[in-house]
């Protein structure tokens, strides 16, 4: 279960207030949408969950499975099971994209205990799983991210996803500049990975996403608080009447 | 104006030494008459220092205290073992080899049926040769005709394709510090292709190495050579190489430089293009730690019309260490057509390390494309982030950014295989670091 508690992040070195108070729960097997207009707060909320130090918590906390992950670095995150999709997936020239995912899923399962895989073990794991994201394997061979498309640098993103095999998967905006070929590719690949002891965040601004992968529960995000929660139709009717309704300055 | 400086106590002892030392090197009354003069030559100048521009970051006035003697007698003892341990990874690749210890060159060590006659410069001197242009405008160069020892001498004939590299490895070994001057030679007849590697090593427990070598390569018309220069030698050595090529029409030339640390590490090259339509690219990584110095001064000739020059540098630099990327090109009033591209770019990893670059580019044609560019960066946190968030370690994140950071650099190298060692030579260097 994740459960976020009254969560306070600044700008890291003193600057701005961005969360100010956020309290939510999603207990395994479940998966919620975040929603909100831009500037709300919804990917600083996915980046202090994945422990990213341009950010700082304040106050509150943010507990998986009943421990707080606040004190751990992003990679013991990542070997706790938490998974951040990024809106913007970083290019590494140089770097192999096959080398990365070695590496990466190597050094969790050695942090959790698992054998780590020979290359050719690897090699085949991480073939079988990209074919079902149509990931090619030119794709696999070039230096991470570089030159790929966006549809290219999300579905690499839910290979990473598939492969870390993640307990807490958090989607950032995962459906930004995407065609509905590339979404419907992705959330597939997302609902794969649904599963009773899984819980899964989706951030997004737009209800479309949230057809193709259909949330158990919607939270609107704005000025850094959860301003409303409801059920899967709640997207429906923020698609009809936009954010006016939480544009004003909050109480 | 020229102010006459007192000389250095280095340059003191080299004058009193030289007329012994000239003894016991290669050559008849003749050759030893062109190294009085370059000797001579020498002196006027004296070791370059910050007050000419060319070596305004690396003042070898200052940094030589003093010359280790040259090498007189040849009784090291190194095998082959010990070679390859030096050479690491290097030793793996499958080349023809002519190894110098000392300055001097061991057919023991060496391949003895190479694919084609490799000569010595000894060989060369002794059978009654000469070479033109023993003597130098440039001090170092100069010095180095002055005391040349030995060296390879490679002529690959017209329209011959090597099959593989020819791999010079020049060894400091023993337990006094020597001063090593060799002199190497590669000619490529029109349309000729081959490979060569060069590699200075430090044997395990070998005193501090001081080496001054000169490189000269002619590739004629429609010929193409690729260079590749490894130094290994560590942060107790002192390094001068000097490569002076020139290219044929059509001839092409890559060059690829390695330093991977260097107490003091000077690569200068001059290139001049003589025909038309030549291609040359010279590129290269420092890596430094430590006071590690480590210097790339380049001076490209566009003499004729419709070459293309690309140059790409990359240093790596932590602790305190310094690298200096210098890059003059020269376009000449009728080299029209010209296609230059520079660029240099250094990953800064300590807040004390140092990064020099001074492009100058001097054109005097009018239709011309040149461009170049320097960059300074630290690592990424944004990428740290990254590569951290799908749980690779703080350490292990830091060194594949640094290598993707270098990837780029040793991109530039054709040969997969060569490539996959000089990789590997910079992943333990990385390794080292954390150690």
């Amino acid at each position: 279960m994740l459960e976020i508690k009254d969560l306070h992040a600044r700008i890291a070195d003193g600057g701005a207030e961005i969360l100010k108070g956020i309290t939510l729960t999603v207990p395994k097997g479940e998966v919620h949408a975040i929603m909100g207009p831009n500037g709300s707060g919804k990917s600083t909320l996915a980046y202090v969950i994945a422990g990213r130090a341009d950010y700082e918590v304040t106050s509150g906390d943010i507990l998986w499975n009943g421990a707080s992950l606040l004190g751990s670095s992003p990679d013991e995150r990542a070997a706790a099971g938490v998974f951040l999709a990024f809106q913007y997936p970083m290019e590494i020239p140089g770097v192999s994209t096959m080398t990365f995912l070695r590496t990466s899923v190597n050094a969790t399962r050695k942090k959790r205990g698992q054998k780590e895989y020979s290359t050719p073990e690897f090699m085949k794991v991480a073939r079988a799983a990209a074919a079902h994201l149509d990931v090619k394997d030119d794709m696999l061979r070039r230096a991470l991210n570089v030159g790929f498309s966006g549809g290219e640098k999300k579905r690499m993103e839910v290979l990473q996803m598939a492969l870390l095999e993640p307990t807490l998967c958090v989607l950032d905006e995962t459906d930004s500049g995407l065609d509905i070929d590339a979404i419907r590719i992705v959330s597939e690949g997302a609902n794969k990975l649904r599963g009773p002891d899984k819980a899964m965040l989706v951030i997004t601004h737009y209800q479309r996403l949230l057809n193709y992968i259909t949330p158990d529960k919607v939270h609107v995000l704005a000025h850094g608080r959860i301003q409303k929660t409801g059920g899967k139709e709640l997207a429906l009717d923020l698609e009809k009447t936009g954010y006016a309704e939480f544009s004003g300055k909050a109480a | 104006m020229t102010v006459a400086m007192i000389k250095t106590k280095a340059e003191q002892g080299l004058a009193a030494d030289f007329a012994a030392w000239a003894r016991d090197l290669p050559g008849s009354a003749a050759i030893g008459k062109l190294r009085e003069e370059a000797m001579a030559a020498f002196e006027r100048s004296g070791l370059p220092h910050r007050r000419i521009e060319a070596w305004k970051y690396t003042d070898l006035r200052a940094a030589v205290k003093a010359f280790a003697p040259i090498a007189t007698t040849d009784d090291v003892e190194v095998s082959t073992a010990e070679l390859d341990a030096a050479l690491g990874r290097l030793a793996t690749i499958d080349a023809d080899r002519m190894v110098f210890v000392n300055g001097r060159h061991r057919p023991n060590l060496s391949t003895a049926k190479p694919q084609v006659h490799l000569f010595t410069l000894g060989e060369v001197l002794q059978t009654g040769g000469s070479l033109a242009g023993l003597s130098d405008s440039e001090a170092m160069v100069a010095l180095n005709g002055a005391l040349a020892s030995d060296g390879a001498v490679i002529d690959i004939h017209d329209g011959t394709t090597l099959a593989k590299p020819i791999l010079i490895v020049m060894v400091a070994a023993g337990p006094m510090a020597q001063l090593n001057s060799l002199r190497h030679v590669i000619k490529l007849g029109a349309g000729a292709t081959a490979t060569v590697i060069e590699a200075h090593v430090v044997l395990a427990g070998a005193q501090a190495s001081q080496s001054n070598a000169v490189l000269e390569v002619a590739v004629a018309d429609a010929a193409s050579l690729t260079h590749i220069m490894v130094s290994l030698e560590g942060s107790a050595a002192t390094r001068i190489e000097t490569v002076v090529a020139t290219l044929g029409a059509g001839a092409n030339l890559k060059s690829f430089q390695l330093t991977v640390g260097c107490g003091l590490a000077r690569n200068q090259t001059f290139a001049r293009f003589a025909g038309e339509k030549g291609k040359l690219d010279i590129s290269g990584l420092m890596l430094g730690r430590g006071r590690e110095h480590i210097d790339t001064t380049l001076v490209i000739d566009h003499a004729v019309p419709g070459c293309e020059s690309r140059e790409l540098f990359k240093a790596v630099l932590d602790d305190a260490a310094r690298a200096v990327f210098q890059g003059k090109v020269i376009v000449r009033p009728n080299a029209q057509k010209t296609d230059g591209k520079q660029m240099a770019k250094a990953l800064m990893l300590s807040e004390a390390c140092e990064f020099d670059s001074k492009p100058e580019l001097e054109i005097y044609a009018d239709d011309v494309v040149c461009g170049h560019g320097a960059t300074v960066a630290e690592i990424d946190p944004g990428m740290m982030f990254y590569l951290r968030s799908r749980g690779i370690p703080k350490d292990e994140a830091r060194a594949m950014l640094i290598e993707s950071f270098a990837g780029e650099a040793l991109e530039k190298i054709e040969d997969a295989a060569i490539r996959d060692v000089l990789s590997e030579i910079v992943r333990n260097w990385l390794v080292a670091g954390h150690g």
